[in-house]
């Protein structure tokens, strides 16, 4: 109970901090809003209208209170460039890309597992080694378009663009593949697997690679540890030592690791989803840099600010899970 | 070979629960193959207890590991010979049948308590997975090794328990099995001396109904109050068989009566260096054909180096002795017997250092809210002072705030209450427990060793010179100045340590344990440098320790230390004919004595 207190004052901590920074750069960015909504030959009346409507002739200091006013009532704003409020904008966006992190979240965890594994199996092989740093040395533009062009280009196995090939399916959640199931329309579910299958495995890449290293390290430490021949010494069964005894022990580094490539998969979030015209929040984010839309990007950080605190949490708890000692 | 099991126990009926046949193992250590085991042939009773001795690298820790086939897979075991456990063959079988021996037959309790032990598992599950048994059961074990309220201790994790609680646990996890077999390699060494002697006992008791016992240890005398017969290892090979009573009054061979010569204890005289094995000397020989311990033996022979002896019967005692001369050994003259003593008393006028009513507490349990945490004292007002030249042992069980005082007096931690005066423009230089893991890695014994002449001169050639010194000083060969730590033994890495002390002379050296992971003739070696620098140096020392007999040996004055108090503090003579408060009698007694007569 402590520690979900401590956790939601550290994330309101957390927020503000952000929103702050976020709004600063406001003053900093050498872009004009009002041009970008107006146009460049919108006549003065207009532009001084406009900037009335948004307020950006008071001080900062008004500017920062007002906006912290409408974010405690959920009102992030109004988009310079949809001219929709932004919350509307990122709940709309939202699903599309919580469906893509979690697919690629789930896919790196199932990654680095087999990388661990290939590791441990192959241990100091060269081709095994060529291949990590190969893939971990790969920038993620270049691999999303790799996989762009030789899936989906080249062989056509993948589409390679977009969230589904069927127009005008809407479901309940948002999610194209629990929606698909829920509406009896198991092909949509396959469709979108299909959709969803290249952009996540850009996504996973690294997050695999990392944490299988890091998983693979922690193993080998754990594994020459004098309990881990006391469980041999047991007559245990190896699948046995390696789980029971192996891996909750290694889970600590690992788990670490898998939250710091979570937060970085935020940002890969805008390249992939720009790469694979994924219609989600990073590539709303990447339309609103484009037109120095202020509240969309300043929305678009919070929300992935919240994200990040969630993942956070989960992996912290899961690491008290995996070591009874840790406190939370 | 001739048989070589001297069977002083068994009956012509019982069949050994452990035949071992000409076992020779070879590991391969950073890409060189090494011996570790060599021709290894011995035979095991129901209801024995054979102790296996000799120094650290003798192997006996290799047999234990060979028998339960776990030796370390990356070091690319190569066993040959024969192992038949309860009529198993285990030498070449596979896996299947390895793990079907460890799981029913033979079991191991590890030399260190604290690390043997699953810390993300309740004791109650690792027990569960030790032979499948009901809580019940597990319960009834717990309280048979007399651990207090054994469903609480059942639902702990590790980290909850003592040394002494952990290893009672891994005893219990062990028995439980009801092996055929049971390993024990060292299983005393990491707890403190009081709870020491509680294991051997529990040991003796529990596994005596039809379990045979391998009681590794570099102790003779922990062997003599346990063991029926001792195989005495050295270099991998058998030297010596026989009834332990037998050996440890007549041993036949010069390197058991060496071992046996460089044991100390209360009765040991502390007015003298003590008496340890023979070095290394001359140049190494072909270990294929001659004897292993030839080039250290004081009896050695030109023949010594020519043949290789088996074991064969000796005069001595009923056992058998791979020596060619063994019928010299009661001649051998107790090594260091004629040693000059140690110059008069030392102790000047003058303090070194004078801690003043210290006080230091530690953070413990789990935070609160705000990331406060509850303070446990660990040091309550402590006034100690050392005078010049003198050496003072702080004794006292794991917990007591020893090394705690040791680092407020070396000036690493700040007392939060007190005051410490120092009377010296240096600070103390501090020898620490484990020798290896005070040496930087990738540095050179020179470069780490003359890093504290860089304050003085820029001149290399100086400090190479003074360096070279400073190894003379420690016993060590100036050539070892280019090796790194790893090419060194832990003996000559202790010494290098020292040679870092004393380099810059301070008025104060700090030692902490350093002989606690010691075995017994390396202990030695190790005191009598220590007594032989801070005499001609006009050092004097704190020595923490929690072994008495070699406080009693190295120090002026004996402070005994409990619950982070002083109880008690007097010269080592009167501290043990009349110590003062009964925690110093239980130490007093807790100290292991060579008596053959105890035991059967």
């Amino acid at each position: 109970m402590t520690y979900l207190i401590k956790r939601v004052a550290g994330a309101v901590v957390v927020l503000l901090v952000m929103s702050f920074i976020v709004f600063c750069l406001q003053s900093i960015i050498p872009a004009d809003p009002v041009r970008a909504v107006a146009g460049p030959s919108a006549p003065p009346e207009t532009v001084e209208a406009i900037r009335e409507q948004l307020g950006i002739d008071d001080p900062t200091v008004v500017q920062y209170g007002r906006f912290l006013q409408r974010l405690v009532h959920g009102d992030l704003g109004i988009s310079v460039r949809t001219r929709r409020p932004v919350a509307a904008d990122i709940w709309q966006y939202l699903p599309a890309t919580l469906e893509l992190a979690l697919v690629s979240i789930v896919l790196g965890a199932a990654l680095s597992g087999v990388m661990a594994l290939l590791q441990f199996r192959f241990m100091g092989s060269t081709g095994i080694r060529l291949a990590i740093i190969g893939i971990g040395s790969t920038p993620i533009f270049l691999s999303a378009l790799l996989l762009a062009y030789f899936f989906w280009f080249r062989l056509g196995w993948l589409p390679g663009a977009g969230r589904l090939g069927f127009s005008g399916f809407t479901g309940p959640t948002g999610f194209n593949l629990i929606d698909g199931i829920l509406t009896g329309r198991p092909d949509v579910s396959v469709d979108a697997l299909k959709h969803i299958f290249l952009p996540a495995l850009a996504l996973a890449l690294p997050i695999g690679v990392a944490v299988g290293r890091s998983l693979n390290g922690a193993l080998h430490d754990v594994l020459s540890q004098a309990y881990v021949r006391t469980a041999r010494g047991k007559g245990l069964s190896e699948t046995s030592v390696l789980l029971h005894h192996g891996l909750r022990n290694a889970a600590s580094a690992p788990l670490s690791m898998f939250s710091l490539q979570v937060r970085l998969l935020f940002g890969g979030l805008l390249v992939v989803e720009r790469v694979f015209g994924w219609p989600g929040l990073g590539l709303y984010a990447v339309q609103a840099f484009a037109s120095a839309d202020l509240p969309a990007v300043l929305g678009v950080a919070m929300v992935f600010g919240i994200l990040y605190i969630m993942v956070n949490t989960l992996v912290e708890i899961s690491q008290s899970l995996a070591d009874p000692r840790i406190d939370l | 070979m001739t048989t070589l099991s001297h069977r002083t126990f068994e009956t012509a009926t019982t069949k050994p629960v452990l035949a071992i046949k000409d076992l020779s193992v070879t590991l391969s250590r950073e890409g060189r193959r090494s011996r570790v085991l060599d021709g290894i042939s011995f035979d095991l009773f129901p209801g024995e207890i054979v102790a296996l001795v000799g120094e650290s690298g003798s192997g006996k820790t290799s047999i234990g590991l060979t028998i339960q086939g776990l030796l370390p897979r990356e070091s690319q075991p190569h066993v040959t010979g024969s192992i038949l456990l309860t009529g198993i063959e285990l030498v070449g079988a596979g896996a299947h049948t390895l793990r079907h021996a460890r799981r029913h037959v033979v079991r191991a309790i590890s030399q260190d308590p604290m690390s043997a032990l699953n810390p993300t598992m309740t004791i109650r599950r690792q027990m569960r997975e030790s032979n499948g048994a009901s809580n019940a059961s597990i319960a009834d074990w717990l309280s048979r090794t007399g651990l207090p309220d054994p469903d609480r201790i059942a639902d702990s994790l590790p980290h909850r328990l003592s040394g002494g609680q952990r290893q009672r646990v891994l005893i219990a996890m062990a028995m439980m099995a009801k092996p055929k077999l049971l390993i024990a390699d060292e299983p005393n060494t990491a707890l403190d001396v009081t709870t020491q002697q509680q294991i051997l006992d529990l040991l003796r008791d529990h596994a005596r109904e039809h379990t045979a016992i391998l009681f590794v240890t570099h102790d003779l005398a922990v062997a003599a109050s346990l063991a029926d017969r001792v195989l005495v290892l050295y270099a991998g090979r058998i030297v010596e068989i026989g009834h332990i009573r037998d050996v440890v009054r007549n041993p036949a061979h010069p390197y058991s009566a060496g071992l046996l010569a460089a044991r100390f204890d209360f009765n040991s005289d502390r007015l003298r260096p003590l008496p340890t094995l023979p070095p290394e000397r001359g140049h190494s020989v072909n270990i294929e054909s001659a004897c292993a311990y030839a080039t250290r033996c004081p009896l050695a022979q030109p023949d010594c180096t020519a043949i290789r002896p088996a074991l064969l019967p000796v005069s001595s005692h009923r056992g058998t002795a791979a020596c060619l001369h063994s019928e010299q050994t009661p001649f051998l003259a107790k090594p260091g017997a004629f040693s000059k003593p140690w110059p008069a008393k030392m102790t000047q006028e003058g303090t070194v250092l004078k801690l003043s009513n210290v006080g230091k507490s530690y953070p413990t349990g789990a935070r609160s809210f705000w990331g406060f945490r509850r303070l446990k004292p660990v040091l309550k007002s402590v006034s100690l002072s050392i005078k010049s030249g003198e050496c003072v042992a702080l004794v006292g069980e794991s917990g007591a705030g020893k090394s705690t005082l040791l680092r407020i007096a070396a000036g690493l931690l700040a007392p939060e209450s007190g005051k410490v005066s120092r009377f010296d423009d240096l600070l103390p230089q501090v020898v620490f427990q484990d020798p290896i893991s005070a040496l930087t890695p990738w540095l050179s014994i020179g470069e780490q060793i003359g890093e504290r002449l860089r304050a003085l001169s820029r001149d290399s050639d100086y400090r190479r010179r003074r360096v070279g010194e400073a190894l003379n000083l420690v016993g060590l060969d100036p050539v070892l100045m280019d090796a790194l730590p790893s090419e060194l033994s832990v003996g000559q890495c202790q010494r290098a340590v020292v040679a870092r002390g004393v380099i810059v002379r301070p008025k104060l050296l700090l030692c902490d344990e350093p002989i606690s992971a010691m075995d017994v003739s390396l202990a030695a070696t190790t005191l009598n440098l220590l007594g032989d620098l801070r005499r001609r140096l006009g050092m004097a020392m704190l020595f923490v320790t929690h072994d008495l007999a070699a406080a009693r040996i190295i120090a002026d004055r004996i402070a005994v230390l409990k619950d982070g108090e002083l109880v008690e503090v007097a010269d080592p003579d009167t501290l043990l004919a009349a110590p003062q408060t009964a925690y110093t009698r239980s130490l007093i007694a807790a100290v292991p004595a060579l008596d053959t007569r105890q035991g059967r």
